[in-house]
């Protein structure tokens, strides 16, 4: 039996203007099991960041439930909500989002010291961290002398810092180069195998859906799940776009 | 040309000419949406400019004003401001006409001294009247006083000097009678003299010489000068004031002279013959000047002196037979006094620097907000001028709305600052309207202060924007960073020790003028606040230096912050390690700010404990008591002496004697023991030793006097008891030195001549005041007293009379209670009064110039919440600034809370470092600033200023601003802390 633990059930997001109404997230469902690797596939702008970014508690549903452990998480306070990011959540920013004026290291002692080691602690822990991403010597770089990749590999280590339950990826190859972008998603498959951690990760990369149990395609606010052996072969042809847009008619 | 080149180069200028206005219309459009997008920055730049001038217009506007409504009011309360005299008979008409068609001069009225007769009816000419106490009927005398012939117009100015019981009047068929003339006629007639009484009174138009014996009647000459049944209009007293009937009529220490024993007379009940006759006889009049205020204080207050002065010369120089006094020690007492309390409000001038400061630095933070802006137009092609008139045009559009506003403002302020705290309510609104009659507005100082305050932000926004530009265009490169670091740091270092040679220099100036002097005159005034405006600058380098090395104390504290902050420490120091520059800035404006809190506040302090200390000196000791009348003073020792509650007493015989041909002086004599053991004196009082060794040098029995060595010599040998104590400053100025034998002549009343010993030095004395100078707060005409032993004045002189005595109580005394008794047995004698000179000018000016104390808080109070602004415009800037990161960090895992924290805790540790070294600097600031401010602070240094720290108003005002900068940041992070995080992250990339 598979053990779901978050669970999303008809999810709805809208952002209004003066000018309109748009819908984003049209009543969406699906479920996570622990351990699991889910890869969000969609073109940009049908709603993969914001799917991640309502699962992690950064942001609010105009509707519909997510559900951790059975309990409704934007039903929480905002300090619980910060508990269950801090100790549930990795999150790895699609544009790095570190500090600059702090040092590869530092950046990767910020979850650690939010929750509450010691600086000591949370330096030791952290090298280890640095090294395990490949980034042991570049430890007091500071970000703006850091290549992409190794920013990435940063954000990693940042993100698997408080030994989450779930990590969550938004477009981790999306600034990379292909090379950099298969080591940095090798590496996040053998953290998540290693930790036992799930992994949901999102891209417009149809070739990224080869490494995911699940695949959940974002079509016009909706979805469509399919398995690994169940889904498609897609391409970068004009028949793989129409897929991923919803559309056959589409030009 | 043809027809068509023509019409078609038409069709280009005016194209041109579209095209022209097009642009200017789309430029001013941009900067108007440009201010209106920048609101809040826009608002609190043009609230700083607003603030800074309007201030500056203010003093300005306040200064002119005011002048002219003191100098008024103050010419009002003075009788006249001259008297002319002559020694030739008949001689004064001509100078009269030509006194009053001076266009300086208001009106003239003439005074003809002569004596009255009263109970002469009856009395034969040859009727002996003198020696007075054997006149032949002494059982039905004949009472004989001094008259003053006046006109009732000359009576409204002259009851300026009087306190009259009745109404003060001198109509036809009027007189007014003096106090001590009312108990002599009610003796002599038998029933209580009052107001109403009607009285035959004969007006002599000659005054016998008593020396070749004309002792009758009939050398008087009233035979047309009697007058029957004259109503006794009012009955005065003589109240002590320095004007020019005290000067004319006063007797020693004001008592009054033959004001005290005189009658008032109309002038228009005399004939003039009869004025005539009075005139050929002797009896010479005077001629009472009264100024126009409008023309006197034409040229402002400070040339007041000089404008008075040189009316004298004028009579003088035409009529050589004719001598002019003047008020010229109380009109420049006024001068000083108002160049004084004016002068004082430039301790204002630390506030306002802030406030230029805070301006720049918005205008600062505006420009780095808008980097990318810059970044954006450059990238659209604008070229480095375009960009700069861009700003230069916000720039007039910012500047004409804040000096309109700033003139509008300074108008109301000049008005309603001295417009509060009267004594006809909390708001005078007659003051109000007032001042607004007398609204003076100088161009010129409207102009200066314009182009300092927008100069300076115009210069400030511009040279950012430059730097910005260039750097944009990489135009720095043209010098290494290392060569702009040691320019930068060589022009800041070369500024500071230019100023600080200019600082010592006027320090040095300073010193030379106020050497051996206790009473600070205009130059003392302005190169004391010359020194002051170096001396702030020289602070506020002083401060930028310090923050420097702050900036890197506040990134070694690491151990600290993990006391103090446990495992939030990481955090914070790692966001004050950042050296953003407007951290920087902060620090510098945190240090400064409280730097000149603390020196305000302890400034404050330091000049209320003196003037209160300065009050109980200048009061002598427990008990103060002063005679209306000059009295005996052993008997007032001896009855006085004996009232329960009194512990010991001594007065002062006092007499006034000539040194020299020039200088007047008022000799005191003393009990040098009595005076040691009542006085209040201080350890300034006398010059190189204490009051004891210096008193008793008067003392017969102990006196160890003599010289060795000059001025402060050892003193070795007895000398006699004729020692004389004068002052440091005559001592220094004559080249005088201790144990010099001096002669002193001329005292009053007696012809002696006494030779007397130089056996002390003194600057002050409890109860008497500075030794040197005009002290108008202890109401004193001349300029300098000595102190002699007492029994000198009694034994020598025969001088028993005097007006003041100083008394100490017992343990556990009521010195109301003795005041009451004292008063009620005496009604002449006054006892501790509130004021020793109630007309002091200087209580006369507070009432339109606040005192110094008040401007000090005044400045802190809008220093406090200039620091709490500036608090909450960069709290709310690197806000801004942080806010990805802040999301990031939420986003992380972390609580609102702790993000909060984390924000509070930084502004805090800024606050803590700074106020760590502020407070004390400023402490540090004040001690050092008192060695050369004192003239701006007290008239006079009748004791030493030192510094007095009040801790608790200190503790309130440094406490204010940390809490009212914490509570304000409250909203602020409240507003940043409601932006969505996702929001955050999306916007800010």
């Amino acid at each position: 039996m598979a053990d779901s633990y978050i669970k999303v059930e008809d999810l709805i997001k809208t952002y209004s203007s003066k000018a309109e109404v748009l819908v984003v997230l049209n009543g969406i469902d699906f479920e996570v099991d622990r351990g699991e690797i889910i890869c969000f596939l969609g073109t940009s702008g049908s709603g993969k960041t914001t799917t991640l970014n309502l699962l992690a508690g950064i942001d609010k549903p105009s509707a519909g439930k997510i559900l951790y452990d059975k309990n409704e998480i934007h039903s929480w306070s905002l300090n619980q909500l910060a508990e269950y990011r801090l100790n549930e959540i990795g999150f790895i920013f699609q544009d790095f989002y570190l500090m600059e004026h702090l040092t590869a290291l530092e950046n990767i002692m910020i979850p650690l010291i939010l929750r509450g080691e010691t600086e000591d602690m949370a330096k030791e822990y952290s090298v280890d961290l640095l090294h395990s991403v490949g980034l042991g010597r570049k430890a007091l770089s500071l970000p703006q002398e850091l290549s992409s990749g190794e920013k990435q590999r940063v954000c990693v280590a940042r993100a698997i810092a408080n030994s989450p339950s779930l990590l969550i990826a938004d477009e981790p190859t999306g600034t990379l180069d292909t090379k950099t972008g298969d080591g940095i998603m090798e590496l996040l498959l053998n953290l998540v195998k290693k930790n036992n951690m799930s992994l949901i990760y999102t891209s417009h990369d149809p070739y990224l859906t080869r490494l995911a149990d699940k695949i959940i395609v974002l079509q016009k606010g909706k979805v469509s799940q399919y398995s690994q052996k169940e889904f498609p072969e897609v391409g970068y042809d004009k028949a793989s776009f129409q897929f991923l847009v919803g559309d056959e008619n589409h030009e | 040309m043809n027809e068509l080149d023509k019409f078609v180069g038409e069709e280009e200028e005016i194209s041109k000419y579209k095209k022209a206005i097009s642009s200017i219309s789309f430029n001013i459009k941009l900067i108007w949406k440009n201010i209106i997008n920048r609101r809040r920055s826009i608002t609190i730049i043009i609230l700083g400019l607003v603030f800074s001038m309007s201030i500056l217009f203010t003093a300005s506007i306040w200064s002119s004003t005011s002048q002219k409504i003191i100098a008024d009011d103050y010419l009002q309360t003075l009788d006249y401001e001259m008297y002319v005299s002559t020694f030739l008979p008949n001689h004064m008409q001509p100078v009269f006409t030509y006194v009053l068609d001076d266009p300086l001069v208001e009106d003239v009225h003439w005074y003809y001294p002569t004596v009255a007769l009263f109970n002469f009816e009856g009395k034969a000419d040859n009727y002996t009247w003198y020696p007075e106490e054997q006149q032949d009927d002494l059982d039905d005398p004949l009472s004989i006083s001094a008259a003053h012939i006046v006109s009732s117009a000359a009576m409204e100015r002259i009851k300026l000097n009087l306190e009259v019981d009745g109404d003060a009047s001198l109509n036809q068929g009027e007189i007014m009678i003096s106090y001590v003339q009312a108990k002599q006629l009610g003796v002599i007639y038998n029933k209580t003299i009052s107001p109403g009484d009607q009285i035959s009174v004969a007006i002599t138009r000659y005054i016998p010489n008593t020396d070749i014996g004309e002792h009758q009647m009939v050398y008087y000459d009233i035979d047309d000068t009697t007058f029957e049944n004259f109503t006794i209009s009012g009955i005065y007293k003589y109240v002590g004031k320095n004007t020019i009937i005290a000067k004319m009529l006063g007797g020693i220490g004001n008592t009054g002279g033959v004001l005290l024993d005189s009658i008032f007379f109309p002038k228009e009940s005399l004939g003039i013959e009869d004025l005539n006759i009075m005139d050929s006889n002797g009896l010479i009049p005077k001629l009472l000047v009264k100024v126009s205020g409008q023309e006197l204080r034409a040229a402002g207050i400070a040339d007041m002196p000089d404008t008075i002065y040189a009316l004298k010369e004028r009579i003088e120089f035409r009529y050589w037979h004719a001598f002019a006094n003047i008020l010229s020690q109380e009109i420049q007492a006024m001068a000083d006094e108002y160049t004084r309390s004016f002068g004082s409000t430039v301790v204002f001038l630390p506030t306002i620097a802030v406030s230029i400061i805070l301006t720049i630095l918005s205008s600062q933070m505006t420009v780095r907000k808008r980097k990318e802006e810059i970044a954006y137009l450059r990238s659209k092609g604008a070229v480095s001028g375009q960009i700069i008139m861009m700003f230069f045009g916000e720039f007039l559009l910012i500047s004409t709305i804040s000096l309109v506003l700033s003139i509008g403002i300074g108008i109301l302020l000049s008005g309603l600052i001295p417009s509060f705290g009267h004594d006809d309510g909390f708001f005078s609104k007659e003051f109000f309207s007032r001042y607004f009659s007398y609204l003076e507005i100088s161009p010129y100082y409207i102009e200066i202060f314009t182009v300092l305050v927008l100069g300076i932000y115009l210069g400030m926004t511009l040279y950012n924007v430059i730097t910005f530009v260039r750097k944009d265009i990489h135009e720095s490169q043209i010098m290494t960073k290392r060569g702009q670091k040691i320019i930068k740091t060589s022009v800041k270092v070369g500024s500071f020790v230019l100023i600080l040679a200019g600082f010592i220099f006027l320090m040095i100036e300073y010193y030379r003028q106020v050497a051996g002097t206790s009473s600070f005159g205009f130059s003392t005034l302005s190169i004391s606040i010359q020194a002051l405006l170096v001396f702030i600058v020289l602070l506020f380098f002083i401060c930028y230096f310090i923050s420097l090395g702050i900036n890197k104390i506040i990134m070694k504290l690491g151990k600290v912050y993990k006391t103090l902050f446990k495992r939030n420490s990481f955090m914070i120091l790692k966001n004050l390690k950042r050296q953003r520059k407007n951290l920087t800035d902060l620090t510098f404006f945190l240090v400064l700010t409280i730097c000149l809190l603390t020196t305000l506040v302890t400034l404050r302090s330091s000049t209320i404990y003196n003037n209160e200390i300065e009050d109980d000196y200048r009061m002598g000791a427990d008990l103060r008591i002063e005679s209306l009348l000059s009295v005996n003073i052993s008997y007032m020792e001896e009855t006085l002496g004996q009232i329960e509650g009194i512990k010991d007493i001594t007065g002062f015989q006092t007499i006034r004697a000539l040194w020299g041909t020039q200088i007047r002086i008022e000799v005191y004599g003393i009990d040098p023991d009595k005076f040691l053991e009542i006085g209040r004196w201080t350890d300034m009082s006398f010059v190189n030793m204490t009051a004891e060794e210096g008193l008793m040098t008067l003392d017969e029995q102990q006196a160890p006097i003599a010289v060795a060595g000059g001025v402060f010599g050892v003193f070795t040998e007895k000398t006699s008891e004729k020692g004389l104590i004068l002052s440091n400053y005559l001592v220094r100025r004559l080249d005088l030195e201790l144990g010099a034998e001096i002669e002193v002549a001329g005292f009053t009343g007696s012809g002696e001549t006494q030779f007397l010993t130089i056996t002390g030095v003194i600057e002050s004395a409890p109860g008497l005041g500075v030794s040197h100078g005009y002290d108008p707060k202890m109401n004193r005409e001349t300029d300098d007293w000595v102190l002699m032993n007492k029994k000198v004045l009694i034994e020598e002189l025969d001088v028993h009379n005097g007006t003041l005595l100083l008394a100490s109580m017992k343990e556990g005394a009521n010195a109301d209670q003795i005041k009451q008794e004292i008063e009620s047995m005496f009604p002449f004698l006054t006892v501790n009064p509130e004021q020793i000179n109630p007309d002091y000018i200087g209580y006369f000016i507070d009432k339109y110039i606040p005192p110094v104390t008040v401007i000090l808080l005044a400045g802190a109070i809008i220093l406090n919440v200039i620091g709490v602004i500036y608090i909450l415009i960069s709290t709310d800037f690197i806000l801004e600034q942080r806010r990805r990161e802040n999301a990031v960090l939420l986003a992380l895992g972390g609580n609102q809370t702790k993000v909060r924290g984390l924000l509070i805790s930084e502004v805090s540790t800024f606050l803590a470092v700074t106020l760590l070294i502020g407070g004390p600097l400023g402490i540090a600031a004040t001690a050092f600033s008192l060695l050369f401010i004192k003239p701006l602070l007290v008239a006079e240094e009748v004791i030493p200023l030192v510094l007095h720290v009040d801790g608790l108003a200190l503790f309130i005002i440094l406490a204010s601003l940390c809490l009212a900068a914490l509570f304000g940041m409250i909203p602020i992070i409240r507003k940043q802390m409601k932006y969505e995080i996702v929001q955050e992250l999306r916007a800010i990339v």
